[in-house]
């Protein structure tokens, strides 16, 4: 972090808290932001320590108490087995929230030193990567999903494979053009002829200096795994029942959608919420992982243009 | 620009190439027989022999491949193992739909996010851009199969307005153009609100870009007609990216059918390939794959032209 201090004017703001400490401050301002770190962290309280905040087992059947409504006992009702749906959402968001894990650092261990390579070392080798990662782009990412997950079988380790392979090229561009410039910076010569050798230089100052751009290109990726994840379930192709995901049930509730209507919509609400929160986090990360924004932030009026970002 | 797009048309059959590959490896190399499938358990080795013959499944998968691309040259995508129809014909079934499907999405993103976006970036910071800006974040995050879900539970269980079904069954419950139109009408919301959003998005930054210019400056000192500042320099300016992504965006949505065909039973290019993956109907999967990865790049390419066309600045 010492880079970033370095170059912020201290007379604008005087801060002596460090980067991390900034960032987290910058983040938390942002009620948007908070708010959606405070429904992710619910959410993934609710994954972790579902066995134990939740009396009932997502796969106890229970005929006697079919397609009760939201009650005292229930509180998102029951479905057509009687099982509890708010257990089932709890369960369910494991699944979600590993697959989102998995898909991450599967595409971040090829794509980030695929990116940092094809943009440090330039060249002939810059060209094939970056020629190889278009042919990748160009599958359609749900079908390519339905093909290996199809092929394969459906458990925890394809999808995640089948959801982590598209992503690849999507970190790879990332951190390509983000090295890009920063290869030029100044520092990164001073760094050279103070005898860094190749690897030291690129993993310990580029990739440091591109984190900001590539941590919220991650959460884009995470929740973009999280709906890739609930579709292949919702087309029979995630994990196999009897594990409870919310794209399955949401497949299951489409017969039910007359009588019992919140079992469609809980995992619609799970699904929607957490996607809305981890791209609030990522938008208000953009904004205070980047340390020039606290100062612009502190020069200009509190309008900043919205850096406009798409999926 | 010439050459940088012979240079884009050479590219592209290469990058088909790898495509197809790919899918190849992943296809033979996976689990699965579509002849076991096809034939069952009770069946004579002679007859399982002959129909692998028939589809040169008896052969190492680097001559499969050779062969596959040779016929392809031709203009032969092959047979499906599992319906015995030659896959161009499946094509020509499927793909209409699937383009139909696409070209509504597009027409209900254009039609939402051109007034949502201009109306945002005219009132920067008001309730109005709030709305839009919630609107776009929301669209952003509801996957399209939940979203459909939210649509049929709305329009068709509880008010009957749009059927749950009915495209490419030729059944229509409304006479005339309606009855052509109306079941296009939820499968387009659903799938087109996540290209509301990305557009929407894209067209008030890049408006609020425009807005900030000195011809902007000019345009109002001339003393123009604020309808033709807004529409003839603003917009007009405004939209040279929008165009480019309404191209790469078609591409895009040709792939992403696969749910909404699951839950309309459309029967498009996805569902086409959703089936053809459970049965192993390697033909199928493949020249499937093939044409909607050509489609895609095809968009691209036309994006980039676009580009070039609408803003002479732009020299390749």
């Amino acid at each position: 972090m010492a880079f970033h201090d370095a170059s912020t004017p201290v007379a604008v703001e005087p801060n002596y808290d460090s980067g991390f400490r900034m960032a987290m401050r910058q983040l938390l301002r942002n009620k948007a932001a908070a708010a959606g770190l405070f429904c992710l962290l619910l959410i993934v309280f609710l994954a972790v320590f579902a066995p134990w905040i939740i009396p009932y087992d997502p796969t106890q059947i229970a005929l006697s108490s079919k397609l009760h409504g939201p009650s005292w006992e229930h509180w998102l009702g029951t479905d057509h087995f009687g099982r509890d749906v708010l257990a089932r959402m709890a369960h369910g968001a494991r699944v979600s929230l590993s697959v989102g894990l998995s898909t991450v650092a599967f595409a971040a261990a090829f794509g980030v030193p695929i990116g940092l390579l094809s943009g440090y070392v330039g060249g002939r080798l810059d060209n094939v990567l970056m020629r190889l990662m278009d042919a990748f782009l160009t599958f359609p990412p749900l079908l390519l999903g339905v093909a290996i997950v199809g092929l394969l079988g459906a458990d925890l380790t394809t999808v995640t494979l089948a959801l982590g392979i598209v992503q690849i090229p999507v970190l790879a561009r990332v951190v390509r053009s983000a090295t890009l410039v920063v290869r030029e910076e100044t520092y990164i010569t001073a760094t050279r002829a103070l005898g860094a050798g190749s690897w030291r230089l690129v993993f310990q100052h580029v990739l440091r200096n591109i984190l900001s751009p590539l941590v919220v290109q991650i959460t884009i990726v995470f929740s973009a795994a999280i709906v890739a994840e609930a579709s292949l379930s919702f087309l029979g192709l995630g994990v196999q029942p009897p594990t409870p995901s919310w794209g399955r049930d949401l497949a299951e509730a489409r017969r039910f959608m007359v009588d019992a209507p919140w079992m469609f919509l809980a995992p619609t609400g799970f699904i929607i919420v957490s996607v809305m929160a981890i791209n609030f986090m990522g938008d208000s990360l953009r904004d205070s992982l980047d340390p020039r924004s606290w100062v612009r932030r502190a020069v200009t009026s509190r309008e900043t243009p919205r850096a406009s970002a798409d999926r | 620009m010439w050459s940088y797009l012979v240079k884009r048309l050479i590219q592209m059959p290469l990058v088909l190439l790898v495509v197809t590959i790919t899918i190849f490896l992943i296809i033979r190399f996976t689990p699965g027989d579509p002849v076991q499938i096809m034939l069952g358990m009770q069946t004579s080795p002679e007859a399982e022999a002959a129909l692998r013959a028939e589809f040169r499944l008896d052969q190492p998968w680097h001559m499969q491949y050779l062969l596959w691309v040779g016929d392809l040259l031709q203009g032969d995508f092959g047979r499906s193992i599992r319906m015995n129809t030659p896959v161009l014909q499946l094509l020509a079934d499927r793909l209409p739909i699937s383009l139909a499907l696409a070209l509504s999405a597009m027409i209900f993103a254009v039609v939402v996010s051109i007034p949502l976006g201009l109306i945002a970036a005219l009132k920067r910071n008001t309730w109005i851009d709030y709305l839009a800006t919630g609107y776009t974040l929301f669209g952003f995050a509801v996957p399209n199969f939940a979203l459909a879900m939210i649509l049929i539970y709305v329009f068709s269980i509880t008010l009957s307005w749009f059927p749950i079904t009915g495209i490419g069954s030729g059944a229509s419950t409304a006479p005339g153009l309606w009855g052509v139109v109306q079941p296009y009408v939820l499968p387009a919301v659903a799938l087109g609100t996540l290209q509301t959003a990305i557009f929407t998005r894209l067209l008030r930054s890049s408006m609020i870009d425009v807005l900030g210019q000195d011809y902007m400056r000019t345009a109002n000192a001339k003393g123009l007609q604020p309808l033709t500042i807004l529409l003839v320099h603003a917009l007009k300016n405004a939209m040279i990216p929008f165009v480019t992504m309404l191209a790469i965006q078609f591409g895009y949505l040709i792939g992403i059918q696969v749910t909404i065909e699951h839950i309309f039973a459309i029967p498009g290019m996805g569902s086409a390939i959703l089936s053809a993956v459970v049965n192993r109907d390697f033909p199928v999967i493949q020249g499937f794959v093939l044409v909607i990865a050509a489609f895609f790049m095809l968009a691209n390419i036309i994006a980039d032209i676009l580009y070039g066309i609408i803003d002479p600045r732009i020299r390749y």
